[in-house]
């Protein structure tokens, strides 16, 4: 179960963007973490600095200014091969719009992040995972062939392949409807807890509240507390 | 669920393969260019090597002869006895083949009649070929006759021509030659019909090619010319062959060249679809870039998928065009089966190379593209 160590961490972090003539300040000093086993929602206006938030937590892009450590490690001064690997090993992403690879099947997809480690066969995990998500009869059916959940349960299936630490998870139930939303929530919850990761999740889904352990609200650069 | 996968364990390679299969029309057209354009450049090369190959059949014998008759400054009006062993002496791998020249006219008993030059010759082998009877290594009795002479007056083997009095029987019929060869109407016989006249009209050196008789050419004009006197004239065509085979160097590269202008095309065509690919798809490379997949994995997979529309263009291309070879070399060289020859067979190798290097070379650009885009960026779309 949960750990108290902070899996992620981000220590007074500001992020300014050149936009044209201007500086944009998307960040202005945000303290963040988030352990094993916990699952956080970041709230907040369009334009509060969610995505740039969730962009420095997935390690895709890195802080103007203050430090951010994944594991205890302090990764701010990584380069970018080195992010690269850290979010192979460590990190698993879930997206609103799934993101899946047309071409490949169900398994293929679930399977595509360890596919380049050619060291360790991962089918068996993929079709657990699956199976856990209540696809197992759908291994063999590409993107095309399947409906929104059922896309999205195989992106949370791929987002756990490589027994990551920390899944990010940006408007997860954005393209789904309700009843949909719900299950994959559910799905999400008891996969974080059997695979004990934290969650770090984006969104305007007021349903997804529910099943979060945490809620950060963000507005205009800053954490309101 | 167990499919065959070649390429397990070159996930790039495996992807990008998969990756082909997505967009069928925009891999088949990528691949119809380089289709094209091996199939110019292969089709194009293998023509210039039949005409080439035509072109030495024709020329044949005569650019390996060297024709040496009496100088300007000779003391006698011909060759002598004495001149031809010196020139046996000094020309080494070579027949000499000395000559006695005159005219006559053939006549039949209906009344047709044929000038004709008559040849004294006794090793009428080097010289002549024939497309009946036999050219004799030694010629003593008998008579051979260029074949359409022989058509033209009803002659048969076996049949007697006469010439200066005494009876000879033909042995064989010349093979008429639709090159530069000595033809027309000829009648050979042997050096003895040709006693009343005191010295050889010419001499034939017959070398091995026309490199070897070039080199003969010169040395016989060392041993017997000199600046003021020559004593011997020597006559070689092989100068004639040379420059007729640089001109179809020459031909034949600018054939290849605009064989090589259609794969340039294609690999620009190869370029653009490539970019437009990783383009549309700059939202998964970031997906794939986000997942963990690093720079040097992303760019193997876009330069493997450019590489398969090189391989199977060029594979494609050379089926193709070695079927255009096959009636090429039939049309031109009479032969289908000459192009298999290394000669001609080669540029089926140097069209596929091509096709696979002008490929991998269109996909570095948009590889390298797609591997450095950051994936924030990317997945932003």
């Amino acid at each position: 179960m949960a750990q108290a160590v902070n899996v992620i961490e981000l220590g007074g972090v500001v992020k300014r963007y050149r936009s044209g003539q201007n500086v944009v300040e998307a960040l202005k000093g945000v303290d963040f973490h988030a352990r094993h086993g916990e699952m956080v929602t970041i709230i907040g206006p369009s334009g509060s600095g969610k995505s740039t938030m969730l962009n420095l937590i997935g390690l895709l892009d890195t802080p103007t200014e203050g430090s951010v450590y994944l594991d205890g490690t302090d990764v701010t001064d990584f380069t970018g091969d080195e992010l690269t690997e850290e979010r192979r090993s460590k990190l698993g992403f879930v997206f609103q719009a799934f993101h899946l690879l047309p071409m490949l099947t169900a398994v293929e997809n679930v399977e595509l992040p360890s596919r380049w480690d050619t060291s360790v066969d991962r089918r068996d995990r993929a079709i657990d995972l699956l199976e856990r998500v209540g696809l197992g009869d759908r291994l063999d059916h590409t993107p095309e062939e399947l409906s929104g959940g059922q896309k999205q349960r195989v992106a949370i299936a791929r987002s756990l392949i490589n027994e990551p630490d920390v899944v990010l998870a940006d408007e997860p139930t954005g393209n789904l409807d309700q009843d949909t939303s719900r299950t994959i929530l559910e799905e999400l919850t008891r996969l974080k807890e059997e695979e004990d990761v934290a969650i770090v999740a984006v969104t305007h889904d007021e349903q997804l509240l529910e099943y979060t352990d945490r809620v950060v609200e963000l507005v205009d650069g800053r954490i309101q507390s | 669920m167990t499919r065959f996968r070649p390429f397990r364990r070159f996930p790039s390679v495996e992807i990008a393969w998969q990756n082909l299969g997505r967009n069928r029309v925009r891999t088949g057209l990528a691949t119809l260019g380089i289709i094209i354009g091996v199939v110019a450049i292969v089709s194009l090369g293998m023509a210039g090597a039949a005409i080439q190959q035509q072109a030495n059949t024709n020329l044949g014998s005569l650019t390996s002869d060297v024709i040496v008759s009496s100088g300007a400054d000779s003391d006698q009006d011909g060759i002598t006895d004495g001149q031809v062993d010196d020139i046996r002496s000094v020309v080494v791998d070579a027949d000499v083949v000395p000559q006695k020249s005159n005219a006559t006219t053939l006549s039949t008993r209906s009344g047709e009649s044929v000038r004709v030059s008559v040849t004294g010759v006794s090793q009428a082998d080097a010289l002549y070929e024939t497309s009946a009877g036999e050219a004799p290594e030694r010629l003593r009795s008998g008579a051979l006759l260029s074949a359409d002479t022989a058509e033209e007056l009803g002659l048969e083997l076996g049949d007697p021509v006469e010439y200066d009095g005494t009876l000879y029987r033909l042995r064989g019929f010349i093979e008429s030659d639709d090159g530069f060869g000595p033809g027309g109407d000829e009648l050979v016989l042997p050096l003895s019909a040709l006693s009343e006249q005191e010295y050889y009209d010419t001499v034939t050196v017959v070398a091995a090619d026309g490199d070897a008789a070039t080199s003969i050419a010169d040395t016989l004009e060392a041993e017997f010319n000199d600046e003021d006197e020559e004593i011997l004239s020597v006559r070689s065509f092989a100068g004639a062959q040379e420059d007729i085979n640089s001109f179809l160097g020459t031909l034949n590269l600018a054939l290849l060249g605009i064989g090589l202008i259609s794969l340039v095309v294609a690999s620009v065509a190869i370029l653009n679809i490539m970019l437009m690919s990783t383009i549309e798809r700059r939202g998964e490379i970031g997906v794939l870039r986000a997942v963990g997949i690093r720079r040097g994995e992303v760019l193997r997979m876009i330069l493997a998928e450019a590489a398969f529309l090189g391989i199977i263009g060029g594979i494609i291309g050379a089926i193709l065009s070695l079927g255009t070879g096959l009636v090429l070399f039939e049309v031109l060289a009479g032969d289908a089966t000459l192009v298999f020859g290394w000669e001609s067979s080669r540029y089926l190798l140097y069209g596929f190379g091509f096709a696979v290097f002008a490929s991998v070379v269109s996909g570095l650009y948009p590889a390298w593209k797609a591997a450095n885009d950051p994936p924030v960026e990317a997945l932003r779309g």
